[in-house]
Order: structure tokens, then C-alpha cells, then sequence
């Protein structure tokens, strides 16, 4: 490792080696080791992240300013943002993950759809008499004459 | 109960205010620091961390729990943020007005905060997304890979984001970082 990789990693990562990726770490820890520049560029950057650090506490000015946006807060809200028809958002919104679950369920009933119509479960019985009596009852009903007026429809 | 941010979220969506002041007076205080930070400017960070959770109340009907609800709402914050940097010039720590700290000896911290607000204003020079990058990775102890997600970029921009950010406040710090404690 260089010097330039170790300052890239120093300020991509902080100073502190549980923070870097473990590929590196060894390496850079052996580069402050053995170099002065290296040991100078890794004490700077851990006064960095302490002044950093120190930086970002959240400050009382905080708690104030939090305090009076409490303030404002406390008046009636605005109104929610509903969708006034659900079902096209619960529709689009579906969660596709993990995925093998609804494609194993996908598969059974492709698999069982297959079973259904090689084996004709899908069909109804023939029974030929059934059905010629069936036909000969329709057509009586439909062709022959009304019993009372005679009239043919 | 259950008072969990996405506990809480829940019950927000079906109008529940009492659920809405508990959850905005959780996050506020951090979220007023991380806005102020971001900004540059107290007053204007107020404005935002108040958007901030008025979205909140008006998206959570319609808030899926797919990140965090403190990921999410630091992500509202940035993205308020950078659009107002967009729209106004910086604003630097003296233009924005001394903000006086309440707690006691803070007389006594006057060089501490000396090297604060040196540091503050450096920041402030930083280019708008790599003070994000840093105020994110610093003030909400965000890893890499989070601060990309809050940014919505790539983890290997946040690196560079940091890389140069922190090359800037070197060029801009040299003799505070030296005299750091």
C-alpha cells in the first residue's frame, strides 16, 4: 500500500482500522507501522474525526430549535395524503420477494392444469343416451306447438 | 405499547396526532442539528426539519416500512436541504447570527468553540453534497453504504465525496486539526 492509497482510505474510511475493509487493513496497518509520513497522515486524520466528531454533537441550540418547531407543530395539521381508491396501489404494489414461494405456487398449478387436461378431467362424462334425450327435449320445447293456442313459436 | 418508529408510523397513518407529536419529538432535536449543519443556517433549518416532519404526517398512509423510518427521514432532510442550497446561495455562520449556548461554562469553552466555528465555517465552504456526505457520516454515525442510500448515489461516491470533502477541510483546518486535543 502507498501512502496516496492510505490517505484515500483514511478519508474514505476515518481513522480508526475496525472501520476499514479487512482487505486493507492489514496492509495499512503494516504501512503506519514501518513508515513515519504514514504514522504522521493517520494521526492527523484520527484529529480530523475527533474534531469531526466533536462537531457533530447534537447541540442544546438543537433541543431549542426542537422545542419551538414542537411549538408550531402544536397547531392543527394538514390533511393526510390518502389515495381516495386503493385497490390500483395495493395491485401495483405487490412484493415480488422472496420470489420462491408464489413461483413454486405458479409451478404447482401449471403442473396440475398439464394433469387436468392430459387425463380429461376437464370434460364433462359423454353419455350418449343423456344427451340424444337431452337434444330431443330441446327441440320439442323449441318446435312443437303451444298445448292451449296451438301456436308455433 | 409498542412505540417503536414503525409502530408508531403505523398509528400515524390512521390519524393518530398524539402518535405524530411523540415521533417528531424523538427525532426533531437531531434532525434540527443535521439540517443546521447541512444549511449553515439555524433559522432555515428550523423551516426544513418542520417540512420534514409535517411530510411525515401527511405521507404515512401511504409510508411503506422498506428502510428504517430514521433512514427515511434523514433522506426527507438531505434532499430538503440540497434543494434549498440550490435555490439560495450559502449563507456563512456570521451572516446567520450568533445562536448563544445556554449551558453553563460556556465561557470557559471559548477556545474550544473558537476551533468549532472555524471548522463549522470550513465546512460550510465545502461543496453542497460533500458537506452532506460528511455531516451524514459524522453527525448520524452513518456508514458508507448508508450515507450513499440517504444521498441516493453509489457507495463509491460517497467514498470520493469524503476523500475530497476531508482534502478541502485539510487545506482549510491545517492549523486547528494540529492544535486538536
Amino acid at each position: 500500500m502507498t501512502r496516496d492509497e492510505l490517505q484515500s482510505l483514511l478519508d474514505s474510511h476515518g481513522a480508526d482500522p475496525a472501520q476499514w475493509p479487512a482487505a486493507l487493513r492489514v496492509a495499512a496497518l503494516g504501512l503506519i507501522a514501518s513508515d513515519a509520513e504514514a504514522r504522521v497522515a493517520h494521526e492527523a486524520a484520527q484529529h480530523l474525526d475527533a474534531a469531526l466528531a466533536r462537531y457533530a454533537r447534537v447541540a442544546a441550540t438543537d433541543e431549542t430549535a426542537a422545542a419551538r418547531v414542537m411549538t408550531r407543530l402544536a397547531g392543527p395539521l394538514p390533511r393526510q395524503d390518502r389515495a381516495s381508491w386503493r385497490w390500483p396501489t395495493v395491485l401495483l404494489d405487490w412484493q415480488f420477494t422472496p420470489a420462491w414461494p408464489r413461483v413454486a405456487a405458479l409451478a404447482c398449478c401449471a403442473a396440475i392444469g398439464f394433469m387436468v387436461g392430459i387425463t380429461g378431467l376437464d370434460r364433462p362424462f359423454e353419455r350418449t343416451g343423456t344427451t340424444a334425450a337431452g337434444r330431443s327435449d330441446i327441440t320439442s320445447v323449441v318446435f312443437e306447438p303451444e298445448a292451449i293456442t296451438g301456436a308455433r313459436p | 405499547m409498542d412505540d417503536s418508529d414503525e409502530a408508531l408510523m403505523a398509528r400515524i397513518a390512521r390519524g393518530d396526532e398524539q402518535a405524530f407529536r411523540l415521533l417528531a419529538r424523538r427525532h426533531l432535536p437531531a434532525m434540527a442539528g443535521l439540517a443546521r449543519r447541512v444549511l449553515g443556517n439555524a433559522a432555515e433549518a428550523e423551516d426544513v426539519a418542520q417540512e420534514a416532519m409535517l411530510r411525515v404526517w401527511t405521507h404515512a398512509p401511504r409510508w411503506q416500512p422498506l428502510a428504517a423510518f430514521r433512514t427515511w427521514l434523514t433522506r426527507v432532510v438531505v434532499n430538503l436541504c440540497l434543494d434549498r442550497k440550490r435555490r439560495a446561495q450559502w449563507v456563512g455562520l456570521e451572516a446567520a447570527g450568533e445562536i448563544v449556548d445556554p449551558s453553563p461554562g460556556a465561557g470557559e469553552r471559548a477556545e474550544s468553540d473558537e476551533r468549532e466555528r472555524l471548522l463549522a465555517a470550513a465546512i460550510g465552504t465545502l461543496p453542497e453534497r460533500q458537506r452532506a456526505a460528511i455531516v451524514l457520516t459524522y453527525t448520524e454515525g452513518m456508514s458508507n453504504a448508508q450515507v450513499a442510500e440517504a444521498l441516493d448515489t453509489s457507495v463509491s461516491a460517497v467514498e470520493t465525496l469524503l476523500v475530497r470533502g476531508k482534502q478541502n477541510l485539510r487545506r482549510a483546518l491545517s492549523s486547528v486539526i494540529d492544535e486538536g486535543e
